[in-house]
This record gives structure tokens, C-alpha cells and sequence, in this order.
């Protein structure tokens, strides 16, 4: 039997499922669209990064999900924040990144980390959907055309057209106005990305504008949505391979460090000076320990955060 | 169920129905009750003229026909105010009395008093200079022209002696609110803050004697009934300076793995800080208790140059040991609006982390509210779990 850690975020539109190594390494990683069953497309996502790593979920030492259905997953061991899951994601896939822009299905998010992935302030939103994926899914409607097309199609815009970015509903009624007067698909598209990029503004300017930034979540993927961001905040934003994965990959590592942390508590105390020296230090030890204080080791870019002060063998 | 749930659950009642307690009270007694807004008007004064003073809050019921008569952007708590106005929920009182502090307040009042024209509303102007030598004797001035309103209105004599009684009794029951609020700061039992919430909302609406004889016997016995359970990380509210945040938020909050242990609150530890002294002239006294009031939790309304809002609250969360401070802002609330990010940058200067709730009449879109308490809770854990290993 292998050991391996599974993250599964849980969000609104979308199920991702990351399964790493005790290594932090990612295994498999997979994303699945929601359907009207929610729940059907996180097994689907779960079954899918399984059979994609060739394994099984009892090879998962550690299963920690996230998101908005966080709390709905049997096979759970743990639930976090996707706030948390992402600072530590985004982290572990962009080092040096300061700053996370997440725009997932129906919140954003701006957060501040430090390079240990841990959250130093975030802001996110709290009563409306604008500036949103969801913001994106309505708009796309009025517009008539696929959600997977508007980045693209925003991109041709020639002309800077305005629209409100307060209101989703509002939005709608504003894009209907704008192309009833003769305004073309890509500029009104194009007024649409500019209103997120402006709500996004707005988060980030309560957590403080810094870099390096790097931008997860769903709408990282819309090239348009990034473009408009980075104009907003006169800064390039740096995009992991696959950004929509990042809560899950976090939650995955987080799960890593809770392993590993649980790993050093559990290991048989030997009867001998070094144990004692250790223990007096504050800590526990690993098998085969040597006596050296090591406080932390690097998991995929980031440091793994145990809990405790562990003692592992050179 | 034990006697400290039976008697919150009995305050809590009377918390949320003032309108029936008032009428109840009125019916038992045959005399006026005053309402009273906060957050400076000496309450013994009304209980001396042998009226029941009733700290008026936010109703929970949605605004409707109030709207009419003030902006939308007015806070939750004025708006509610006139609502009630205009919705026969203040008709048990027998006249209101303010001690000013805010504009919206005042705006409010207005629309109070064209709302209800035979209600007797008397506004009185506190200096809020609290260093200059002449603010005392001016708000004396003011105590005595309040005293002499309701001895009025009430038609009776308000003598010395009655005030001493009444200054007495309210000290006392504030010293039972403290014991409590002790007990909870120093791990010795367990109380949510929405129970917290109770027993303060509930000393400002009840008969003070009778408010005073659930709080004894709840003192008595909450050391041993409510153990302190498993500890989540210890919180430090601060804001709501004029009526009480909602309840399930306060839930909400602690279920997300948090200890609230100490707060600044209006119906809170702002509402019981300070006691007025027994001086050989109890207006005096009650002079007194407005200004130590500021020195012991200073408020963003007052000017004081010896004190701040700030430092208080940095000192607090260092005494009750707190992780973090959850600022609960009540949304279009201008003073504490205007100062907040005096209070920001305080706790970010001393690394202390906190997290900003704006809350509304309206209601919260709870499930978001959820995740930011659950990522600031797991800030905190994290951030400590991590500290010992880069010590």
C-alpha cells in the first residue's frame, strides 16, 4: 500500500480533486464541472483523480477538503477555509508570490501570504456576486454566448465601454442597453472583464497592494478577466499551470503537514540521552533521529508546517 | 436543565420582548416607564423619579413603514428606532430621553418626534471636550436640567436620597455584571457571548431590583454549573456602540472555534465599565460617571487627549489574553467608521490579528460571514502552531 495525501475543493461550479505524494509532489489532479446533483461531481472528481494516480482511497493518509461544500464530504478527515487552502497552494505553486487573487464561482478573494503560504490578511466578498464567476455565468447568459468563449471574445475589443460593477443584476440590464444600441459582442464583453478587474481593485486595495501576485481560481483561465486585472493594478500576474486546482492542491498540503506532524508525535520514545535531549527541546522526534533540531523541510516549494518543533533523521 | 440556563433563558425573554415586559411592568406598578437611547444618559435619574428607564434597542422585525421617514443610509439601528416609532412599538413609553453622541441619532429623534408628537423627547447636549476645565460644571448643569425634565414629567420630587438609592442599586447590579464578565475573561466558566449578550440587554430593560436577584443567584451558581469546556481561540469583540449585534452571528462566530472572552460592547462591557461614585452630591456623582466612563472605555465620540479608543483595546486584548479582535462595525455607523483605522493600525503595529464584520439590520449573508470568521480562526491556530518552531 502506497501513502499518498488527497485535497478536494468543493466549490460552487466546479469539483477539483489533487492527490500528492509524502513528497508534496502532485500525482493527479482533476476538475469537475457541477451539474444539478453537486455532490455527483465531486465523486466523479474523487473517482476520477483515483483512477488517474492508480489508487485507492485507502492509500490516502490523509483526505482534507475545502471550499463551499467543505463540510458535506464523508471522507474527509479535516475541512479548511479555501481562503487558507489557496494562500497555501497558490504558495507552493508560486514561491514567491505575496499576494492571491482567487475568483472562483461565486466569491473572490484577495489574500496576503507570507512565503510559508500562511495568510497574513484577506478580504473577500461579502454581499454580492459582482466580480464574481457567477458574475461571469450571468453576463455570458445575457450575451449569448459560452462561458469558455468570453475571454477570447473580450479580447477583440476596440472600444472602452462602461458598466456598473456593483450589481450582476443591474450588469445584465446595462449589457441588454449596451448592445440594443449597436455596441459589438467583444466591446461590451470587454466592459464586463473592466468591471471585474474593478471590484477585484477594490478587494485588494483592503489587504494592500503587493507583489508578486499570483491569481487562482476558475476565472484565472479567461484571459480577458486577467488582463483587465493586471491593467487595474499595474502589476503582471503570475498564473500556476493549472490555477483552478490550487485550493485543492493547499488543502491536499495542509493534509501533508498534518501527517507529518502526527507521524512525529506517534513515534515510539527510545530510552536513551538523545530522546530526552530532544524532548527538552519542546519536541518529538522521527525514526532513526540523529538529535538534530531540523524545524522545517521544503514540500513543493513551501515549508511544512508540522505544529510542533520536529527532530528528523539526516 | 441547571439555574444558568433557566435564568437566561428567563432574561432573555424579557431581552427580546421589552415591549411586553415595559407593559407587564406598568400594569404591576401603575407608573411611567422612560425610554432612554444610549449611550450616556445616567439611568438613575429615571429610577429615582420612580420610573422604569428602558434602554431602547434595535427591533429585530424588518423596516417598513420607517423608511418613509429616514435615509437608507442611515445605520440599522436608527432606522429601526423610527420604524418602531412609526409602527406603535414605542407607544408604552412615557417620553424619551437622549444624551447625544452621534448625528444619526439626532436625525433619528427628529423623526421620532414628528412621528409620535404627543411623546415627551427631551434631548440633552453632554460635552464631549472631556479635558476642558469647564465641561464638568456644563454637564452637571445639563444632569440637573435632566433631573428637574423628568421630576416633571413624572411629578415627582427626585430628592438626594432617592438618587443615592437608585445609584446604589445600579452599582450593585453593574458589580454582579462584572463578576460574570471576570469569570469569562479568566477561563472559569463557560458563557457564549450571546448569553453574555443577555444578561446585559436584559439590565437594560428590567426593573433593576429584580434584574439584580437573577444576576446573584446566577453568580452563585455559574461557577459550578458551566465549567469551562475545551477552549477555542480566545476572541476580543469590539464595536456595536449603540445596540447589540445579532445573536446568531455571535453563534456563529464562537461555532467556528473561537472563544469570545471579553468585549467593548455597548450592551456589553461599555454598558457596565463604571459605577457612580458615592459622592455627597449625587449629581456629582453622576458627573463623575461620565467622564471615569470614558477614561475606562473611551469612545470614539469624545475628545480626550489622555485617552483613546486604541490603546484601550491594545491593553485589553494584552489582559484578557485574547488571540485576535473581531470588529463588529455596524454598517453607516460614522464615528466608529471614521476611526477604525486608527484602531486597525494599532493591532496590525502590535502583530495582533483581527478581523473587521460589518453588520447590518437587514440581516448577514451568514455562509460568507462562516468562511472569513473559519480562515481567521485558522490563521490564528496556524500562525501558533508555526511560532514554536520559528522560536
Amino acid at each position: 500500500m502506497t501513502s499518498h495525501v488527497m485535497g478536494i475543493d468543493f466549490g460552487s461550479t466546479t469539483a477539483k480533486a489533487v492527490i500528492i505524494d509524502l513528497d508534496g509532489a502532485i500525482v493527479a489532479a482533476r476538475v469537475s464541472h457541477m451539474g444539478a446533483v453537486s455532490d455527483q461531481a465531486v465523486k466523479e472528481a474523487v473517482a476520477d483523480v483515483l483512477a488517474a494516480a492508480g489508487l485507492a482511497q485507502s492509500d490516502m493518509k490523509r483526505t482534507v477538503s475545502t471550499g463551499y461544500g467543505r463540510r458535506m464530504l464523508d471522507i474527509a478527515d479535516k475541512n479548511f477555509t479555501e481562503i487558507t487552502c489557496h494562500a497555501r497552494g497558490a504558495i507552493a505553486m508560486v514561491p514567491e508570490a505575496r499576494l492571491v487573487i482567487d475568483i472562483g464561482g461565486q466569491d473572490s478573494k484577495a489574500i496576503a501570504v507570507d512565503a510559508s503560504g500562511l495568510v497574513v490578511q484577506f478580504a473577500m466578498n461579502d454581499r454580492c456576486a459582482a466580480g464574481t464567476g457567477k458574475f461571469l455565468e450571468v453576463l455570458a447568459r445575457a450575451m449569448e454566448i459560452s462561458l469558455d468563449a468570453m475571454g477570447d471574445t473580450a479580447m477583440q475589443a476596440t472600444r472602452e465601454l462602461k458598466i456598473s460593477s456593483m450589481c450582476a443584476t443591474f450588469a445584465e440590464t446595462e449589457v441588454i442597453s449596451l448592445r440594443a444600441e449597436g455596441n459589438s459582442k467583444p466591446d461590451v464583453l470587454g466592459a464586463v472583464h473592466a468591471a471585474i478587474a474593478n471590484r477585484t481593485l477594490g478587494l485588494v486595495s483592503r489587504v494592500g497592494k503587493v507583489g508578486p501576485v499570483v491569481m487562482t481560481g476558475g476565472v484565472a483561465r479567461n484571459r480577458a478577466a486577467v488582463h483587465h486585472i493586471e491593467r487595474a493594478l499595474g502589476l503582471p500576474i503570475i498564473l500556476p499551470a493549472d490555477p483552478q486546482v490550487a485550493g485543492a492542491l493547499g488543502a491536499a498540503l495542509i493534509g501533508l503537514d498534518d501527517y507529518r506532524a502526527e507521524q512525529a508525535r506517534q513515534v515510539a520514545a527510545p530510552e536513551d540521552e538523545d530522546f530526552a535531549r530532544q524532548m527538552a527541546l519542546g519536541g518529538a522526534c522521527a525514526p532513526a533521529c540523529k538529535g538534530d533540531p531540523i524545524t522545517a523541510r521544503m514540500v513543493a516549494g513551501s515549508s511544512m508546517t508540522t505544529g510542533r518543533r520536529v527532530l528528523l533523521a539526516e | 436543565m441547571g439555574r444558568v440556563d433557566t435564568i437566561i433563558g428567563e432574561l432573555g425573554r424579557i431581552a427580546e420582548d421589552p415591549v411586553g415586559y415595559v407593559a407587564g411592568w406598568k400594569e404591576r406598578h401603575g407608573r411611567k416607564a422612560i425610554g432612554i437611547l444610549p449611550m450616556n444618559f445616567p439611568v438613575e435619574l429615571v429610577h429615582a423619579a420612580g420610573a422604569l428607564p428602558v434602554v431602547v434597542q434595535e427591533s429585530r422585525v424588518p423596516i417598513t413603514l420607517g423608511r418613509s421617514l429616514i435615509f437608507e443610509y442611515y445605520c440599522g439601528y436608527t432606522r429601526s428606532l423610527v420604524d418602531q416609532a412609526v409602527t406603535s412599538q414605542l407607544d408604552m413609553l412615557d417620553g424619551m430621553f437622549i444624551v447625544d453622541h452621534c448625528v444619526a441619532l439626532l436625525g433619528a429623534m427628529d423623526a421620532i418626534r414628528y412621528a409620535l408628537p404627543d411623546m415627551p423627547v427631551y434631548l440633552a447636549q453632554f460635552t464631549a471636550s472631556m479635558d476642558e476645565p469647564w465641561s464638568p460644571p456644563q454637564v452637571r448643569d445639563e444632569i440637573a436640567l435632566l433631573q428637574a425634565r423628568l421630576a416633571a414629567l413624572c411629578g415627582v420630587t427626585i430628592t438626594d436620597q432617592a438618587l443615592r438609592r437608585s445609584i446604589a442599586l445600579f452599582n450593585h447590579d453593574r458589580a454582579l455584571l462584572r463578576r460574570v464578565y471576570e469569570l469569562r475573561r479568566t477561563g472559569r466558566i463557560a458563557l457564549g457571548a450571546a448569553e453574555m449578550q443577555v444578561l446585559v440587554k436584559s439590565a437594560m430593560v428590567m426593573d433593576i431590583e429584580d434584574h439584580a436577584a437573577a444576576m446573584t443567584e446566577l453568580v452563585e451558581v455559574i461557577a459550578i454549573e458551566r465549567r469551562p469546556a475545551a477552549d477555542g481561540v480566545r476572541l476580543h469583540f469590539s464595536g456595536h456602540f449603540c445596540h447589540a449585534p445579532q445573536p446568531e452571528l455571535l453563534d456563529l462566530i464562537e461555532s467556528c472555534g473561537a472563544t469570545v472572552v471579553d468585549d467593548d460592547l455597548y450592551t456589553g462591557y461599555r454598558y457596565i465599565s463604571t459605577d457612580v461614585p458615592d459622592l455627597a452630591d449625587p449629581l456629582d456623582g453622576l458627573t463623575t460617571w461620565y467622564f471615569d466612563r470614558n477614561n475606562n472605555v473611551p469612545c470614539s465620540t469624545r475628545a480626550q487627549k489622555t485617552v483613546d479608543w486604541e490603546s484601550y483595546l491594545v491593553a485589553a486584548v494584552a489582559a484578557d489574553r485574547s488571540e485576535g479582535v473581531v470588529t463588529l462595525m455596524p454598517k453607516f455607523c460614522e464615528p466608529h467608521m471614521l476611526y477604525f483605522p486608527e484602531l486597525r493600525k494599532a493591532l496590525l503595529d502590535r502583530g495582533i490579528p483581527h478581523l473587521l464584520l460589518e453588520t447590518e439590520h437587514e440581516g448577514l449573508a451568514l455562509e460568507t460571514v462562516r468562511v472569513r470568521v473559519e480562515a481567521f480562526v485558522e490563521t490564528i491556530k496556524r500562525r501558533a502552531a508555526v511560532a514554536p518552531e520559528l522560536a
